[in-house]
């Protein structure tokens, strides 16, 4: 759990179908004090970003249901005020067609699982503009 | 937490990591998460259905479980739930009905449309007479347009209940007492009779939300409540129940789901629509690529 | 008539260029084995998500042998939402797809052993496990790995924890795994009752 008695460093939101991954990310991102809420998939995810202010959205690509590029495409056609929520997408393909496929569909960033959890602090500090 | 008990035939000890596993599934199968302060709930609850189920171990429950052997899924998630039904039950979503949802429906509407809403499955018919009462109480339009509200359920014992319109206090408890004086009278044994204009309004019948035959027969409906039924089919029939509420709803219709539920966990057909008082979700207008 | 009669309209109607019409289609095929070959055809060449969706759909409710062997390629998809939809349909079909199981965890594709994995979570737990155990042995991809042991975590009898432990070794410097690995195999010691 977070350290309640400073404030986070921002609101993120883990989106995989894994329970283990995100298990992974909550740990490693709470150890660096953000606040960090889960969803299984796009349509889960729809949910909460509609529903509660976040920062930052990370999400894994195959999910049932609605996978991430759908999820992406949902995000950036909506209100303005969830279509500006920076993504960081994490998927497990490393092709260079891969990675432009996800900045068409609007990720900012795109890592490769199996990602290092320093290496995923550091992108989300990038991304959230927090300090290390 | 140690909740062995010593000298009971059951000798439930859960570990925590049992509980954990036991989380995760209900959460990846229904939606629903539990916070750590809740662990003791979900100990006993467990504790009741391995019970009931026969069950001399955790394992055996949770294989059992898994596989919603004698719809365990739906036992489960009923103990885990309040799950009565009475007037104005989760308003939030008529409140969101009269602020949000019906003024884009009736968008397109001209006056002295008509304005279909459906509710199913609606048991002894509490959530159509609600949605009734709700409008003629708080939509400044309701006579501005015909308003046809049909109650639909498998259980044809409940829809006789509905009909009748009797109702005990339980039933009455959200209702201010100036509603239930307007719409009821007091009838022999301490119960209430719904007002026969009500009564009469609302078009009763049987449907199965999984029959196609059925399910053909309803169509063009703006918004559906369709509330804490779907997430105890199994795959298959949640998709099939989605696809045939998908052909009920007008292009645009809204539907509402049970405040346990989401369509995450159902089916992609539907976007998801946030407004002040609750998500609901939508059959797209147009369908895109 | 004989049911490849009544059905003949709606397979012709698979191919129609309006959308609502091959929605209405699909949905009226579904549990009829002959329409099979047609909603092959159609499905890959659906542009709608949603017709596409009652393709599934019209297959899972024959759910025969016929109706996975159509749905499988799928799961080579470079179509995200095709693979998702694919293995959402199979698991909607847990006996039928086990025969497949071995074959599809030794497919030459890692992408497809990867999707595999998560059919064995609607598998009895010491099948289950026996399959992921074997798969996690000779796999080399960490990603594969990872999946097979999330479906462990919640499947997995302790006849895994040997294997887990060989793998935690041979992935111990690759990210993920070491943790993965020690979630799953306390998951499953802690499962004693």
């Amino acid at each position: 759990m977070a350290d309640t008695a400073t404030p986070a460093k921002a609101r993120v939101l883990v989106v995989d179908d894994s329970s283990l991954v995100r298990l992974y990310y909550r740990t490693a991102l709470e150890r660096a004090g953000f606040e960090v809420k889960q969803a299984i998939n796009g349509i889960e995810a729809m949910e909460k970003v509609l529903s509660e202010p976040y920062d930052l959205v990370i999400v894994d690509v195959n999910m049932p249901r609605m996978d991430g590029f759908t999820f992406l495409r949902s995000l950036r056609s909506g209100a303005a005020d969830v279509a500006t929520l920076p993504a960081l997408m994490i998927s497990t393909e490393s092709g260079v067609q891969d990675i432009g496929e996800a900045r068409m569909f609007g990720a900012n960033f795109y890592l490769v699982k199996p990602v290092a959890e320093a290496e995923l602090v550091r992108h989300v500090c990038v991304l959230t503009g927090a300090t290390l | 937490m140690d909740d062995s008990k010593g000298g009971s035939s059951h000798a439930t000890h859960i570990s925590p990591e049992q509980v954990q596993r036991f989380c995760e599934f209900v959460y990846r199968r229904t939606g629903m998460s539990f916070t750590e302060s809740k662990r003791y709930f979900i100990d006993r609850r467990l504790e009741d259905r391995m019970a009931a189920t026969g069950s001399s171990s955790f394992q055996e429950y949770f294989s059992l479980l898994r596989t919603d052997a004698d719809h365990e899924i739906e036992h489960l998630i009923n103990s885990f739930t309040v799950n009565e039904t009475y007037f104005y039950r989760e308003d939030h979503q008529f409140r969101c009905m009269t602020a949000s949802l019906l003024d884009a429906i009736v968008h397109q509407k001209e006056p002295g449309g008509t304005v279909r809403i459906w509710s199913i499955p609606c048991s002894t018919g509490e959530e159509p007479y609600s949605i009734a009462l709700w409008l003629m109480e708080n939509w400044s339009q309701v006579d501005n347009y015909n308003i046809e509200i049909v109650g639909s359920d498998i259980d044809t014992r409940a829809l006789n209940a509905a009909s009748e319109g009797v109702y005990g206090d339980r039933a009455l408890m959200r209702l201010s007492r100036d509603v239930v004086s307007r719409y009821f009278r007091p009838i022999a044994g301490g119960y209430y009779q719904i007002d026969e204009g009500l009564r009469n309004s609302i078009e009763f019948t049987r449907a199965n939300l999984i029959d196609p035959q059925d399910m053909k027969q309803y169509r063009d409906f703006d918004l559906i409540f369709c509330r804490n039924v779907l997430i105890y089919f199994d795959d298959a029939s949640r998709r099939l129940a989605a696809e045939n509420l998908y052909d009920c709803l007008q292009p645009g219709g809204y539907i509402c789901l049970g405040h346990s539920e989401s369509m995450s966990r159902i089916s992609p057909l539907f976007r998801v629509s946030r407004f002040p008082d609750a998500i609901v979700y939508q059959r797209p207008e147009a369908d895109h690529g | 008539m004989t049911s490849r009669e009544t059905s003949a309209p709606y397979r012709a109607a698979l191919d129609s260029p309006d959308a609502e019409s091959r929605w209405t289609a699909a949905r009226a095929l579904a549990g009829q084995a002959d329409a099979v070959p047609a909603l092959a055809a159609a499905l890959g060449r659906e542009p709608t998500p949603r017709v596409r969706e009652a393709m599934m759909t019209a297959l899972i409710r024959i759910g025969n042998a016929a109706s996975i062997e159509v749905i499988l390629p799928y799961l080579r998809s470079q179509d995200a939402g095709l693979r998702a939809a694919a293995i959402e349909a199979l698991q909607a079909l847990p006996e039928a797809i086990a025969p497949f199981m071995e074959p599809l965890l030794s497919d030459d594709d890692s992408d497809v052993r990867l999707l595999a994995t998560e059919l064995a979570r609607n598998m009895e737990a010491s099948e289950a496990t026996r399959l992921l155990c074997e798969l996690i042995e000779r796999e080399h991809h960490p990603n594969v790995c990872a999946a097979a042991i999330d479906v462990l975590t919640e499947v997995g009898t302790p006849e895994a924890l040997p294997t887990l432990e060989k793998c935690a070794v041979r992935f111990a410097a690759t990210p993920f795994l070491p943790f993965a690995i020690s979630v799953a195999m306390s998951r499953i010691s802690g499962a004693e009752s």
